[in-house]
């Protein structure tokens, strides 16, 4: 028998949903089929099969979460002993076989039972049903009975502690009470629907409340004139007939300003009490999908030209458009941009890209009366947000960094000079 | 309305109960017939048809040759032309025999007719152990009866509803297997009334309030689990204690009911454990009560042996001990 197990298919990954299964019991698989997909924190992966033979077992059910190093899919290998055995001993084989499997994989489900809270949790049925009517995912209840199990009180508990601890708009307060207390009303409304919060979406969100939990945010606000750049763009198009989009030249313009102020280009090891500051230009760029929000990066940035860089943008959002993103093009960054100016934005509070310091967002450029050399003329500005970790930089900072970029990015032709 | 004290009743154990009860039906209605083997002249083997045959003739009240498959199988053919026949099983482990007349017609000719017959004949067994009987005797298989649909399983636990339940049997126009707990059948005595009434089929009955655990019996052990619910009282653990009275249909809305109350529940039955009604109960529990449950819902029953010789009989059936602990162990767990 040959265990076919979670691996980690991403950079660290921990756990990952079962989507769907390529494959059913008895189905015959060669070497590197696709047996199962599973979506990770960043990607859709599918785990090949090792050997050739034939489906034996489906150990995790579809949409069940499973931690990495678990087996999802048992394979009989072709040719194997065991397929050679016949009638009723092999079946007995098989069973037994099944039973030690369903053992150890049960033991490891609950040895692998995480503290903070994620995967099966031990709780009787009617302890979930409170948990259900208060509302509370149960997985994210830590027990305290017998073996950890979840109790009446721990769920009790974790919802004080939950009404307690966070402070809620007045408004979304009344609709949670409404929730809470009458929660039949949602399942018994056919107006309103559940959406499952998996996959992408759950891990977006686990991201982005553990980074506003740890790192203290500050968000800096500028504005920026692109009219230069804009009049190159043109010229260039007139010429060439196409030009770079706007994003390679801010992220050119980002690698530069980066190398005068490192402290943004960094990772802080707290536990260390270090701040790594990176040598690398990777800028990860904020890409909205049909599945949610995902980082590709444009790795190098200070060794590519603009128009380099141009192609690359554009090849990797569309890989992220055909959730088609390897690791390597999800790995790496050290500073992100979210580009939302497209979408209409005139200003955001980011949060930032874990375990980065930094993350910028570019909001839409309109064209506005502005003074200069007292006298008002039309400019078009665009306004620009950065998020920074206030344990590793400062305001100021924050302020001469926006103020270079700005510079650059006003001054196409200053930035050329300092292009490597 | 006649309140309670303007009915006539005797004290009357389980047995008497039966006779009774066989007594008013074959007053009442000519085309009830008793048949037996020994049920005429000797009053049967536990004295349950005792001083009918005097009273009803021979016609009535007859003896068989020793011949289970063809009792049931006289009854099928007297039933299916207008009587209404009570056959009596010595023992119900002595119905074997009888089990394909059973099985093949009794349960099916209402719905091999499309219900043009119907087979309203009762079929009496003394059941279960604790009298220190020979082998066979002994024998607790009412699961044999429950899988079998077009036949009611009855069970009585106490006279009064021995009585009224024998007489709804008697009535119903389906096949009805009517137990009698032999421990039961002279173990005490209880107010019966003299006139005819009836206890419905399909009904349980909740003995006793309870909060923490719902305990589930028929028959001798209900009896049994009442010790063990009282011992139980000192604990301060209150049980609702359940009679299901009928094992087919069981009383879905009874267990279910008193099951999302406690949200615990032991169920405690003589049959061996694999198979038995006990798992039909869980089934329902699992059904209708599931996100209620506090803890595994645990089974006390016979083991999966046959039933043994009688020396052995009272490590084989379920004890208030056995009882007591498994209700410690739900409402703990």
């Amino acid at each position: 028998m040959v265990e076919v197990k979670l691996h980690d298919v991403g950079e660290g990954m921990t756990e990952g949903e079962i989507t769907q299964y390529l494959v059913s019991v008895g189905d015959s698989v060669k070497v590197d089929q696709p047996l199962v997909e599973v979506q990770t924190d960043k990607v859709s992966a599918e785990l090949p099969s090792p050997v050739a033979g034939t489906v034996k077992a489906i150990k995790a059910e579809v949409g069940e979460v499973v931690t990495v190093g678990t087996t999802v899919i048992v394979l009989e290998k072709a040719g194997s002993r065991e397929e050679q055995q016949s009638g009723a001993g092999k079946r007995a084989q098989v069973k037994s076989d099944m039973r030690k499997e369903q053992t150890s994989f049960k033991m490891r489900i609950e040895k692998s039972r995480p503290a903070e809270g994620t995967g099966r949790v031990l709780a009787t049925p009617y302890t979930r049903r409170i948990a259900l009517e208060n509302n509370i995912d149960i997985e994210q209840v830590k027990g305290t009975g017998p073996a950890g199990r979840v109790t009446d009180e721990d769920v009790y508990a974790y919802r004080d502690q939950k009404d307690s601890s966070v402070p809620e708009e007045p408004e979304q307060r009344e609709k949670e009470q409404q929730v809470t207390g009458h929660l039949p009303a949602v399942y018994e409304t056919p107006e309103s629907n559940m959406i499952p919060y998996r996959g992408r979406r759950k891990q977006i969100g686990k991201k982005m409340s553990h980074s506003l939990k740890t790192i203290p945010h500050v968000t800096h606000f500028d504005e920026v004139d692109l009219t230069n750049l804009i009049r190159l763009r043109d010229e260039l198009k007139e010429e060439t007939g196409s030009a770079p989009g706007a994003a390679a030249f801010f992220i050119k313009a980002l690698a530069i300003a980066l190398k005068d102020y490192p402290v943004f280009n960094a990772v802080l090891h707290e536990e260390k009490e270090q701040i790594e500051l990176k040598k690398e230009y990777n800028i990860g760029l904020a890409a909205d999908t049909e599945d949610g929000l995902i980082v590709p990066v444009v790795h190098h940035t200070e060794r590519l030209s603009i128009a380099e860089i141009h192609t690359e943008i554009k090849r990797v959002l569309n890989l992220a458009k055909e959730n088609n993103l390897t690791k390597k093009e999800l790995s790496g960054g050290t500073f992100t941009v979210s580009n939302v100016g497209p979408l209409g934005s005139i200003g955001a509070t980011p949060v930032i890209n874990e375990p980065e310091t930094a993350l910028i967002a570019f909001h839409k450029t309109k064209k506005m009366p502005v003074v200069r050399n007292d006298e008002i003329v039309i400019r078009s500005m665009m306004n620009l947000s950065m998020s920074f970790d206030h344990r590793v930089a400062d305001g100021a900072a924050a302020v001469a960094f926006t103020n270079r970029f700005a510079q650059l990015i006003e001054n196409p032709a200053k930035m050329m000079l300092e292009m490597v | 309305m006649k309140t309670m004290t303007e009915i006539k009743t005797n004290k009357l154990t389980l047995v008497q109960a039966v006779t009774d009860g066989l007594r008013t039906m074959l007053r009442e209605h000519e085309e009830v017939l008793v048949l037996g083997e020994d049920v005429g002249q000797n009053g049967g083997v536990f004295r349950a048809t005792d001083g009918l045959a005097a009273e009803f003739g021979e016609a009535r009240v007859m003896d068989t040759p020793l011949a289970e498959a063809g009792i049931v199988g006289t009854s099928i053919g007297l039933a299916i032309n207008g009587f209404r026949p009570v056959a009596e099983m010595q023992f119900l482990g002595f119905v074997y025999p009888a089990y394909e007349q059973i099985m093949t017609h009794a349960s099916r000719i209402r719905s091999r007719t499309l219900s043009r017959y119907s087979v309203p004949m009762v079929i009496r067994a003394p059941y279960g152990g604790g009298i220190r009987a020979p082998e066979i005797h002994s024998d607790s298989c009412e699961s044999l009866f429950t899988h079998m649909p077009g036949m009611k399983v009855v069970v009585p636990s106490n006279p009064y509803d021995a009585k009224g339940l024998l007489i709804a049997a008697i009535e119903d126009p389906d096949p009805v297997l009517f137990m009698e707990p032999m421990r039961s059948y002279r173990a005490f005595k209880a107010d019966v009334p003299e006139e005819k009434y009836t206890v419905e089929l399909g009904k349980g009955a909740k003995l006793t309030e309870g909060e923490d655990v719902t305990v589930i019996a028929w028959g001798n052990m209900v009896s049994t689990a009442q010790k063990a619910v009282d011992q139980l009282k000192d604990d301060n653990i209150s049980c609702e204690l359940l009679d299901l009275r009928t094992l087919y249909p069981l009383d879905k809305d009874l267990i279910a009911e008193s099951v999302k109350k406690t949200g615990r529940a032991v169920i405690v039955h003589e049959a061996p454990e694999t198979g038995g009604v006990g798992n039909d109960v869980l089934s329902v529990i699992n059904n209708e009560a599931f996100l209620y449950l506090r803890s595994p819902v645990q089974k006390v029953a016979g083991f999966d042996t046959p039933f043994p010789f009688f020396s052995l009989e009272e490590e084989y059936l379920p004890t208030p001990e056995r009882i007591t602990h498994a209700i410690k162990k739900a409402v703990t767990f």
